[in-house]
């Protein structure tokens, strides 16, 4: 096994579930897409490996690789996106209905992991990329702005549906699940 | 000042705002997640924070929202593993030594 190999294996592909994770939300839990994602940023990542400098934060280099790598496939797509449809109902906190009951959003903890999950990743797609972008990855509005080419105005009204529908989607979870009454 | 009954966070829009000095928990609720964010210019942001700090129902309902946004990143950036993806990424890269070889 060659130097570079064996680097490339212990500094990059050990982030390989990281990666994936973050591929699944990205794509909505499309798995055929979410490998291709991965397999894409690490081809990439091999390629230019003697640009990257050991010891810095391969990680955070890497999901840099991944997320340019699904936004320019996004961009690609959606020359012609698709209108997205409002639904103000869905979108008003949860508080009101429970602030007597849980007021500190302890329900939430009680929701298992894969129901998150599964929930981000059902989100429309104009919703779930910016919620990816600023909740998971903790990019701020203006960048997210550019990198989806949208007016910041924009990011920030997807960004607030998306996390209504998020929160009124685990709401009714727990609320189906006992959790809440 | 808004009535007292309604608890905050119906506000369906995050835009607007008002001008006078002191915010109403309406216009304070509908900056919510710009001002946990750290999105508001510094002047509204601090004009938030002197709101909610003083009044009962918005402190609850913003520390309600942080904790759901906390959750949100913790929760959302689970690893995933998938033996099919790693025994492909193992055979590309074994297929890209070879070449470089």
């Amino acid at each position: 096994m060659s130097a570079k190999h064996r680097e490339f294996e212990s500094e990059a592909l050990v982030h390989m579930d990281v990666l994936y994770g973050l591929a699944l939300r990205f794509t909505g839990g499309d798995d055929a897409a979410a490998q291709d994602l991965v397999q894409d940023t690490l081809l990439k990542a091999y390629r230019a490996w003697d640009k990257f400098e050991s010891g810095t934060n391969c990680r955070a280099w890497l999901t840099t690789i991944l997320r340019n790598t699904f936004i320019n496939d996004l961009r690609r797509r959606q020359a012609r996106p698709a209108p997205v449809e409002y639904d103000e109902v869905a979108e008003r906190s949860v508080y009101p209905q429970l602030h007597e009951e849980d007021a500190e959003g302890g329900f939430f903890d009680r929701i298992v992991d894969q129901e998150v999950i599964r929930a981000i990743e059902e989100l429309p797609e104009d919703f779930r990329v910016p919620l990816v972008l600023a909740d998971l990855e903790g990019i701020g509005y203006q960048e997210i702005s550019e990198l989806l080419e949208i007016p910041v105005g924009t990011v920030k009204s997807r960004l607030f549906r998306a996390r209504r529908r998020l929160q009124q989607r685990l709401y009714r979870y727990a609320v189906e699940m006992g959790y809440i009454r | 000042m808004t009535n007292d009954e309604q608890p905050p966070g119906d506000a369906v829009s995050p835009e607007g705002g008002g001008t006078s000095d002191e915010l109403s928990c309406e216009e304070a609720a509908r900056n919510v997640f710009e001002y946990l964010d750290g999105e508001l210019p510094p002047d509204r942001s601090e004009k938030v924070h002197r709101h909610v700090e003083m009044c009962r129902r918005c402190y609850p309902y913003f520390n309600f929202e942080r904790a759901f946004l906390d959750y949100v990143h913790d929760r959302g950036m689970r690893p995933a593993r998938s033996a099919e993806l790693e025994e492909r990424l193992n055979r590309l890269l074994k297929d890209l030594e070879d070449r470089e070889r």
